[in-house]
């Protein structure tokens, strides 16, 4: 019982320890030559919203956002069942052929009534 | 293995996707999609009472079973949507985009079928979130600031609810080791008294409690059902909370009776608080869409009484579990065909009278002339709501008070009987209104498409309280509950 919490608190350990060293060596080593750039916020490689995030964000982002983590879910499910498709037989490629028909449909939905259209900064 | 007793469902499914397909048709599919979706649960409707009262199927290791109690709620579901669909094809021919309607409407009927079948808190769960996330929009259909501050709200407080279900089973979860629901109950009633199963129990009760809309969780549905269209109101306040009240009794029934804990002083006055507030308050309310609002609270309340006898008397667990079935049924039914009525008003009658002050009982004046038909069924509604005999809504509520006496409850069974007298000054006022007041404008035509689901609710009000057939379902739908949690 014990040895298994040890190994938590062993990892616990690192990975506090980890950033701390990491920071430390770095702040030891490096040049330090500070400027605006450097001191901008780093937001995705976008350019940086400044102080004040309360702006409206388009609402198109969300709804990509949507449609892209349904594709992501299917290419979760579809990648176990590419390895294991060997010894599953016909049963599971009608199955995964009804689920991606699912997805298909909303899909195809989505494009007909343009969700897909970008519409711009709103 | 064969998946025969599963087609209702899968009909409900293929059907939500055909429909939003619908939009590839030359004229937008509106009409496609409204008769598919009638004909799509009109066939499930039909498979489910050909079925009836099954044997107890599992299915999918044992996380779904088809029995007794899925069934007579299945029928529930499928009939109320029914119900809402054929009111819809009217309601969508002057709004765009009205396959969304119905591919959430269908989506939120599978998720309650799934709730009512699955014997395993994960699928419960699943089905719970699909049935409220397809009607979060639906309360914003159309677009108005009232509907879109209706919808907000029952976000929020569906995502509130939701998180506390999802914590209390976690709890459960912890202490039983198993999600499926006959198991939990052997798991607890050896861990009797533990903190943690009390205490997630008492998370899933507020969780549900805001579905079932009980005070005091009651707050959010009044304004959800007043800004939603009548149509969504018509599913929400007779499905949805339905959907909510199965769920209950399949976990706390199971909960309650393993843990034989003396829950009933609480659940007494749960109930009793519901069905008083939700009574008084629907008493002072001008508006008869906030009135059906509050009065389907107090209703809530009386279904409510089922779960104080069974935490009293677990002898008389059967009798209270079938009347609370029982008037869930009758409720559904009288609840959707008087919101339906009021779609009719709105759409028949105040556009003529002065649009934008929808619902005020005055427009309801003189409704006797001005659409006869239609103030005759809401007439027969509202009586039946208020429980005058020989209707329907007067048979349920006389099983739950019967099943309260029977428990030594005598009292609640009284304050019972006088919230139902009191419900009845407003209920009877609206058929007052319809009939001794002198109607405002010349008779108008009654939309064939709104007075048809309304025709099929009076029908069955009247008829259902007398057909036998309709207590055995319920009665039988309670001992497979119960078989469920152990006793029987």
């Amino acid at each position: 019982m014990m040895s298994g919490y040890m190994e938590i608190a062993l990892i616990t350990i690192v990975g506090i320890l980890f950033p701390v060293i990491a920071f430390v060596a770095s702040w030891l080593l490096r040049p330090s030559h500070p400027n605006d750039e450097k001191f901008t916020i780093y937001e995705c490689g976008e350019i940086a919203l400044g102080g004040d995030s309360r702006k409206n964000i388009g609402i198109q982002f969300y709804l990509f956002a949507l449609i892209f983590v349904i594709f992501d879910v299917e290419a979760i499910f579809l990648y176990p069942w590419a390895v294991s498709f060997g010894g599953l037989g016909a049963f599971a490629f009608i199955e995964m052929m009804i689920f991606i028909g699912v997805l298909v449909a909303g899909y195809a939905y989505a494009w007909k009534i343009g969700a897909l259209e970008w519409v711009g900064d709103a | 293995m064969s998946y025969g007793l599963l087609i209702p469902e899968l009909i409900i499914a293929a059907s939500a996707l055909i429909v939003l397909l619908a939009v590839f048709m030359k004229d937008g599919g509106k009409k496609f999609a409204g008769y598919v979706s009638i004909v799509a649960l009109l066939v499930s409707l039909i498979l489910v009472l050909k079925d009836g009262l099954v044997t107890p199927t599992p299915y999918f290791n044992d996380t779904i079973v088809i029995d007794p109690l899925s069934q007579i709620f299945n029928m529930i579901f499928l009939l109320v949507s029914l119900l809402v669909v054929i009111g819809g094809i009217r309601y969508n021919e002057d709004k765009p985009h009205a396959e969304i309607f119905y591919s959430l409407l269908l989506f939120a009927t599978l998720g309650m079928m799934v709730v009512a079948i699955s014997n395993d808190l994960i699928p419960l769960f699943v089905g719970f979130e699909l049935a409220s996330l397809a009607t979060y929009p639906m309360a914003a259909f159309e677009r108005t600031k009232r509907g879109i501050e209706a919808s907000m709200k029952y976000f929020v407080i569906g995502a509130l609810s939701s998180s506390l279900l999802l914590f209390g089973m976690s709890y459960i979860y912890g202490v039983a080791g198993t999600t499926n629901i006959p198991q939990i109950a052997d798991a607890l009633s050896l861990n009797l008294m533990k903190p943690a199963s009390l205490l997630g129990l008492l998370f899933i009760v507020s969780g549900f409690g805001f579905k079932m809309a009980l005070v005091p969780f009651h707050m959010w549905a009044v304004d959800v059902y007043d800004g939603a269209p009548h149509l969504v109101t018509a599913l929400l306040s007779s499905a949805s909370k339905k959907m909510a009240f199965v769920a209950a009794f399949k976990i706390l029934v199971v909960g309650l009776i393993a843990l034989r804990f003396d829950w009933y002083i609480g659940l007494a006055l749960l109930a009793v608080l519901t069905m008083t507030l939700g009574n008084v308050v629907a008493a002072v309310q001008r508006s008869v869409k906030r009135m059906l609002a509050y009065s389907s609270v107090a209703h809530a309340g009386y279904i409510a009484i089922a779960f104080v006898v069974i935490s009293k008397s677990l002898a008389e667990a059967e009798i209270a579990l079938a009347g609370g079935i029982l008037h869930i049924f009758s409720h559904a039914l009288m609840n959707a065909g008087a919101f339906i009525v009021a779609a009719i008003i709105a759409a028949a009658v105040i556009s003529k009278v002065k649009p934008g002050e929808e619902d005020n009982l005055d427009n309801y004046a003189g409704l006797g002339k001005i659409a006869p038909v239609t103030a005759l069924m809401m007439a027969i509604l509202m009586l039946s709501l208020g429980g005058v005999p020989p209707m329907f809504g007067f048979w349920s509520k006389a099983v739950i008070f019967l099943s309260a006496i029977k428990a030594d409850l005598l009292w609640l069974a009284i304050i019972g009987v006088l919230n139902s007298a009191l419900s009845l000054y407003y209920y009877a006022r609206v058929v007052m209104y319809m009939y001794y007041r002198d109607p405002v404008i010349e008779r108008v035509n009654e939309p064939l498409m709104y007075v048809l689901p309304v025709a099929i609710a009076t029908m069955g009000v009247i008829l259902l309280g007398l057909y036998p057939p309709t207590y055995e379902w319920a009665f039988e739908a309670a001992r497979t509950l119960l078989m469920m949690g152990g006793i029987l």
